[in-house]
């Protein structure tokens, strides 16, 4: 839902908010203020996003606690991989049936060749998907950048949902540098 | 309440300054599972292809300088007392030993239980797993040992990391950091208290897993309880040891707080458990493991509560890892034909000598 008032930006607090977003969840109301100079500077807001549909911004915004909310019917093992379609790794050769008896992988290379069957019983385990630990020395600088960024804008729509909207400001600045050095 | 005194040895690196937190955290330990990028995990592997991975691991080790300090084992080549002694000094889970083919380890030799425990299991669940375990409260040193050790391997072998899901290990279930903290504590008034089931509740709450002493039971003895974190993905290496960190002084919280509501619901009864276990520890011939381990656990808790003098103080973790049936055959030399009156023959005079007699 879009309205339209006279307010400043919440996140450089200069500008005029030109869009505001709104959203009602349960008992709670969620607000928004930005400038479009502070929404285009946010790069997980796609320029298309934009211009296209709001409402696109808004649920990437609160979509990361939509899916962080645990859902107890999704089997936690192995035990529940459904093997009629089944497949084996090309680099060790387990297949899925034998991943489902052992309940162990056969390679690191299965993670990636069985990754869709595997994300659900990950996200199930753990309650969550996405890796927060360090990153070996050997990984390439590059990589390790990315890595920092995805976090950053992680950290910056968690900000976002409770309006701590300095501190995602600061975070904003954060990316834009990074994303610098990259292509540096 | 009378105050414990000075009493507790072995507090060395604990983080607080209670003479109890020492025996009421034992032990700390952590540990990382690492595998090499490009090879199968161990449970897919030939016997011969776990040889030669073993052999990749080793040798990469003798080039530097840490870690060239460390014992190399393979577990076909020690016999079943040796195995035992292993598991219980380095506090490794007993499953390690389930199958001994294409299995090894490498440990820093010890002179003491006050030094750090450090092994690293090859060839296990996962090509590696680092670990390390310190008495008392000492999260933040093991985690610290583990890394740097981690840290020489790495310069040396390629880890198989993805940036998706972090350090994949065989289970999806430790992949991610593949980190692992856990605490051995005592709580034996919070084990007797109705408080307990609540307690343990909250702790899997929080996404903690709960056991005993001993890995391969899920038995509660001597009211030991092995407290280990669980999730390895959506969190940082720092967060967890925070976590755990915060969990260790909530434990001793619940558990000092049970013993003063102990104190003041049933002094007379907490007294009369405490001499009756003195009593049995002093005059029993025999005793197993599991039993010793109720009794001295009830005398600690005589001691802690002040409730009881005139003893020899000890510490708990110390004389636990003294009197295992392992430790005692080898102690003694006793042989693979040892009866089991004949252990346990044994460990009540050990007791006997080492806490309950000048």
């Amino acid at each position: 839902m879009r309205i339209i008032n006279n307010m400043t930006c919440d996140f450089c607090k200069k500008n005029v908010a030109t869009v505001h977003l709104i959203r009602v969840q349960n008992d709670s109301v969620e607000k928004v203020n930005i400038c479009s100079e502070c929404a285009r500077d946010f790069s997980f807001f796609s320029e298309d996003d934009f211009y296209k549909d709001l409402s696109n911004i808004l649920s990437k915004i609160f979509q990361s606690d939509q899916e962080s909310i645990y859902d107890s019917r999704t089997s936690q093992s192995l035990a529940s991989i459904d093997i009629k379609k089944n497949k084996s790794c090309p680099f060790c050769g387990t297949d899925l049936k034998s991943i489902k008896k052992k309940q162990v992988m056969g390679c690191p290379h299965c993670y990636g060749e069985f990754r869709s069957i595997l994300l659900p019983i990950i996200k199930a385990i753990h309650r969550d998907t996405q890796y927060r630990g360090k990153i070996p020395e050997a990984v390439p600088r590059k990589v390790k950048l990315e890595k920092s960024i995805s976090d950053l804008r992680k950290r910056l729509k968690r900000e976002i949902f409770i309006e701590n909207f300095e501190e995602a400001a600061r975070i904003r600045d954060k990316i834009k540098q990074l994303e610098k050095n990259i292509y540096e | 309440m009378n105050e414990p005194g000075s009493l507790t040895p072995g507090a060395e690196g604990s983080s607080g300054s209670s003479s109890q937190r020492s025996s009421i955290i034992l032990s700390s330990r952590s540990s990382i599972s690492r595998n090499l990028s490009n090879h199968k995990f161990p449970s897919s592997c030939s016997g011969e292809e776990k040889d030669q991975l073993i052999g990749i691991i080793k040798n990469s080790s003798l080039k530097a300088e840490d870690l060239s300090q460390l014992c190399f084992l393979k577990l076909s080549g020690m016999t079943k007392v040796q195995r035992q002694v292993l598991l219980s000094d380095y506090q490794i889970d007993e499953d390690f030993i389930s199958s001994l083919s294409g299995r090894a380890i490498m440990i820093k030799p010890r002179t003491s239980i006050k030094e750090d425990a450090l092994a690293i299991p090859l060839c296990w669940n996962d090509h590696l797993k680092i670990q390390c375990a310190a008495p008392g409260n000492t999260i933040g040193h093991v985690y610290e040992v583990v890394g740097a050790i981690e840290k020489q391997f790495e310069s040396r072998l390629n880890f198989s990391f993805s940036k998706e899901w972090g350090y994949l290990t065989s289970s999806p279930a430790s992949l991610g950091t593949a980190l692992e903290i856990s605490l051995l504590v005592h709580l034996p008034a919070l084990a007797i208290s109705p408080d307990i089931a609540e307690f343990m509740k909250n702790l899997s709450k929080i996404g903690c897993t709960v056991g005993g002493y001993s890995s391969s039971s899920p038995e509660v003895t001597g009211n030991i309880f092995r407290i280990s974190s669980s999730r390895t993905l959506g969190k940082s290496e720092e967060e967890i040891v925070e976590e755990m960190n915060a969990i260790c002084l909530n434990i001793v919280d619940e558990e000092e707080s049970a013993r003063r509501k102990l104190l003041k619901k049933d002094r007379l009864g907490a007294k009369d458990n405490v001499f009756r276990s003195y009593g049995l520890l002093k005059y029993a011939r025999i005793l197993s493991f599991e039993e010793a381990l109720e009794l001295l656990s009830i005398l600690r808790l005589g001691l802690d509560l002040g409730i009881i003098g005139k003893i020899r103080d000890f510490d708990y973790f110390e004389i636990i890892n003294m009197i295992g049936d392992a430790h005692v055959i080898s102690s003694f030399e006793m042989g693979d034909r040892a009866t089991e009156d004949e252990i346990d023959l044994k460990r009540a005079k050990l007791i006997r000598d080492s806490i309950l007699e000048d």
